[in-house]
């Protein structure tokens, strides 16, 4: 079993080191989307349901290809907007500091497990999250 | 009342224990991989061929899927879920009620990043075998492999409209009261 999956690993080594330059394309059309939003859609939801969308697709794959902080930064904004009908101004707050999270984590290069920040990302965003709906 | 008619077996998947300390012998397996992500239908693909399976196809959308499904009759489905026009629960759920695929029987794994339980629940009640979350590793898609050649629960058919796998067998091995059906 394991020999089958370090064969399956040293295969996709190629795929994997070819994601952060596609995954930096998409993080910008994400970003783009966003500014889109900002400025005039805000009560639009196809274009909440866009912004869903390509984040819940790069939550799916920054861990799939060695960027799990990308995922858990995706997942925390997955949560934030998964069943908001509209936008409010302040959610528009969380979504930029999400995205400036990931391009952060690209600019940094922070591959694979990076051991206490994990955590500590996760329960800040989580705090976050948290502070912004209390409000 | 909803009642549901048991089937004697699925079939198994072709993947079988070998004499190898390699563990499991993929190798006969037919697979369709189902993803609108040209990047994750990649990597399943490339994961799936590093485990020695040889009939590795690959699709973009569900309807095309369906298409090949119809002709290539694989022993494995694994399909993603947010996909358009056609979601991979709508997917599934074709599969499990039509009359024109080979093998309505056959396993399928849902790879989705969704993770809450009411999704999870959703995609069992379309008649998925097993769910794996992304992201996903060479790890995780062997385990889900090897949990698909394990799996001998029976295929039920319900008059409420599901056809799939049973979906009570984890909570049935814990149960330890009188069954709702059983004859007086």
């Amino acid at each position: 079993m394991e020999q089958a999956i370090l064969r399956a690993v040293n295969a996709a080594d190629d795929l994997i080191g070819q994601y952060q330059g596609w995954a930096v394309d998409d993080l910008e059309k994400l970003w783009q989307s966003f500014v889109e939003t900002s400025r005039s859609g805000r009560a639009d939801p196809v274009r909440l349901k866009q912004l869903y969308d390509m984040t819940h697709e790069a939550r799916g794959q920054g861990g799939s290809f060695g960027f799990p902080l990308i995922s858990v930064v995706g997942d925390s904004l997955c949560k934030y907007l998964d069943g908001r009908p509209r936008l409010k101004a302040r959610d528009l707050d969380v979504i930029r500091v999400h995205i400036m999270a990931m391009k952060a984590v690209f600019r940094q290069g922070l591959k694979g497990h990076q051991g206490g920040l994990t955590k500590e990302l996760h329960e800040l965003l989580g705090l976050f999250r948290a502070k912004v709906a209390a409000q | 009342m909803n009642i549901e008619t048991t089937w004697e077996n699925a079939p198994a998947v072709a993947g079988h224990k070998s004499l190898m300390s390699d563990g499991y012998d993929f190798s006969a397996l037919r697979v369709l991989v189902v993803d609108d992500s040209f990047h994750m239908r990649e990597l399943v693909r490339t994961f799936l061929e590093g485990f020695g399976i040889k009939e590795v196809t690959v699709s973009s959308d569900a309807e095309e899927a369906f298409d090949f499904l119809v002709n290539m009759d694989p022993d494995l489905i694994i399909t993603d879920w947010n996909m358009a026009p056609v979601s991979g629960l709508e997917f599934v759920e074709r599969i499990r009620k039509s009359a024109n695929v080979p093998n309505r029987f056959v396993p399928i794994i849902m790879l989705t990043g969704y993770t809450e339980m009411k999704r999870v629940e959703e995609a069992r009640d379309a008649g998925i075998n097993s769910f794996l979350a992304k992201p996903i590793s060479a790890a995780s898609l062997y385990k889900r492999l090897v949990t698909s050649v394990q799996d001998k629960r029976q295929y039920v058919e319900s008059s409420g409209g599901y056809f799939g796998p049973d979906r009570r067998a984890g909570k049935r091995r814990e149960y330890r009261g009188k069954e709702r059906r059983e004859k007086v």
